[in-house]
């Protein structure tokens, strides 16, 4: 089940351009991230996906077909989305008959996905007294109940707490590992870090970034600190791109640390520090989304 | 089309909307019959002659089955927007995104239940105005017309839940068509209807009128209406005009 998105722009009528000429693809199997900060267009991508928006141009297909071609979408994609409710008047499990009944789904079915995602306890509650992350998981329970081969979810981690995060989080490796793939919406990346296999990052409704998690680190270069009572020699080597760190340290860029290591050998530098810091994923994440459209 | 129909039936069925609706138009309805049978005022310059004396208003007292089409309306209204006050209309539409079949399974539903609450209300309206019209002195009832109401009540119901769920598709914002329906029925269409009449006749408040066999005994105005086959088939246009604008618009939405 391949997702793809070409070259999609999306404007309003208001003039606000949402996403701008975006392509990429997901992998059938695998857990990917799609990253970026609120207002990047996440959603407006994922809406165009599921058919609730029309793209100005490009497109974005399953297998080759648009949401609105597919028979029976909802054995085919299982989505959540942030701005989808319930009547809060109904219970989880009325409102998970509802759907049930347009796929003709048994209700067996409705309590399954309803014990997956462990609302079972307060399934006959109005889901008027529900708290955000129980809304999150009947979101959960809605994409599950037609047993999709793909899971679109857009910021399901959204309002959890610590536990529910963790919870989530076991939750998406276990569909993970059933084979499902799973498309997974956040502003932060630490929420899915986890989790992801791939990612997408976008920034202004454009693509900053897709690949493997591992390579997004080893996009930046390599910082190497170092600690000394007389290190002010290490600045003057040249070819090196040295600046001051924390607590009289040194930052140096474009070496290794071995290299560094044998020059303060020779130079007879004492040395009481000397570590590779390898870029995090949140800095790099940070990077890529808040450079040049950012005014901020 | 049938699996649509039966998620419709569950989710009017989950919630108390019908039950609320369909029992204040009952309160309504029985309390027009009340006011007929009691309040009904003489021709005009002899308001202290019995005015239940003239065919015509006795009639009318049964016609005031047709007092049901607001709720009726109001229902087809929220059923539809509703979905987008409460957000569901995001997971109905990834469920079925052939837009057009969740309109049309909503009215077949709503003309469904309609129709029910037409012979309801025009059972009770019977009983009621029978039982109370033995307290007054009045012109006999001529059940032909009784029966003919009933018929008018079936088709018009039907057609005023289909022009609430169209207009709670083409006005979203469920405050507002909510408002919008019944400043038209009660402030334009009203005085439409009995101020000038050649315009009324042609609104669906009019149509509604001449198929529930309703005339205006209200003093003010004439009494020009419809033919009673003139009148469904104008109320059926407007509810195709409106269910293919409601079709139309609503493919064409962002749900955002």
């Amino acid at each position: 089940m391949a997702i793809e998105v070409k070259n999609l722009t999306k404007s309003f009528g208001s003039g606000v351009t949402a996403v701008k000429d975006l392509s990429f693809s997901i992998a059938p199997g695998k857990v990917t991230g799609f990253l970026g900060p609120n207002g990047a267009g996440k959603t407006t991508t994922l809406r165009c996906l599921l058919g609730l928006v029309s793209p100005t141009s490009g497109s974005a297909t399953i297998d080759g077909q648009t949401y609105r071609e597919l028979k029976n979408p909802i054995s085919v994609i299982g989505a959540s989305l942030e701005a989808s409710g319930f009547h809060p008047a109904r219970s989880a499990r009325n409102h998970l008959r509802v759907m049930a009944a347009v796929a003709n789904i048994p209700e067996s079915r409705v309590d399954q996905v309803l014990h997956t995602v462990g609302l079972s306890e307060s399934a006959n509650r109005k889901v008027g007294g529900y708290s955000l992350g129980m809304r999150q998981r009947l979101a959960l329970a809605v994409a599950l109940l037609g047993d999709p081969k793909v899971l679109i979810l857009d910021e399901p981690a959204n309002g959890l707490d610590p536990e529910g995060i963790s919870w989530l989080r076991s939750f998406l490796r276990h569909q993970a590992g059933l084979g499902i793939t799973v498309l997974v919406s956040s502003h932060v990346l630490s929420e899915v870090q986890q989790t992801v296999d791939d990612v997408i990052i976008i920034r202004t409704g454009s693509l900053a970034y897709q690949g493997s998690l591992a390579s997004l680190s080893d996009g930046g270069s390599a910082e190497v600190v170092v600690r000394g009572p007389n290190i002010e020699r290490l600045t003057r080597v040249p070819g090196w791109n040295v600046r001051s760190g924390e607590g009289g340290s040194l930052i140096i860029t474009g070496v290794s640390a071995a290299e560094i290591g044998h020059q303060a050998f020779t130079e007879s530098v004492e040395l009481h520090e000397l570590r590779e810091k390898t870029p995090d994923l949140e800095s790099m994440f940070l990077e890529l989304t808040q450079s040049e459209g950012s005014t901020t | 089309m049938i699996s649509l129909i039966k998620s419709e039936f569950r989710k009017v069925f989950t919630t108390k909307l019908l039950l609320i609706l369909t029992l204040s138009a009952l309160a309504f309805v029985l309390l027009t019959v009340v006011l007929g049978v009691y309040l009904t005022p003489g021709p005009p310059g002899q308001e202290d002659v019995n005015g239940l004396l003239e065919p015509a208003a006795v009639t009318n007292i049964y016609a005031s089955v047709g007092g049901a089409s607001v709720f009726v309306l109001i229902l087809g209204i929220i059923a539809m927007s509703g979905e987008y006050r409460n957000q569901t209309i995001s997971s109905t539409f990834l469920a079925t995104p052939k837009r057009q079949m969740v309109i049309f399974a909503k009215m077949i539903t709503y003309s469904i239940l309609a129709f029910a609450i037409a012979l309801l209300m025009w059972i009770a309206t019977v009983i009621v105005a029978t039982i109370l019209l033995t307290t007054v002195e009045h012109a006999p009832v001529d059940w032909t017309k009784v029966i003919q109401i009933l018929g008018g009540a079936l088709l018009g119901l039907v057609l005023y839940a289909i022009l609430g769920v169209a207009i709670g598709a083409l006005i979203t914002n469920q405050v507002a068509a909510v408002v919008i329906a019944l400043v038209w029925i009660f402030v334009v269409e009203a005085l439409l209807t009995v101020f000038v009449d050649w315009i009324g006749k042609w609104l669906p408040g009019g149509a509604l009128n001449s198929i529930l066999q309703a005339t205006n005994t209200s003093g003010f105005g004439g009494t020009d209406a419809l033919s009673v086959p003139a009148a469904a088939l104008l109320l059926i246009s407007y509810a195709v005009i409106l269910a293919i604008a409601a079709v139309v618009m609503t493919n064409r939405k962002d749900i955002t």
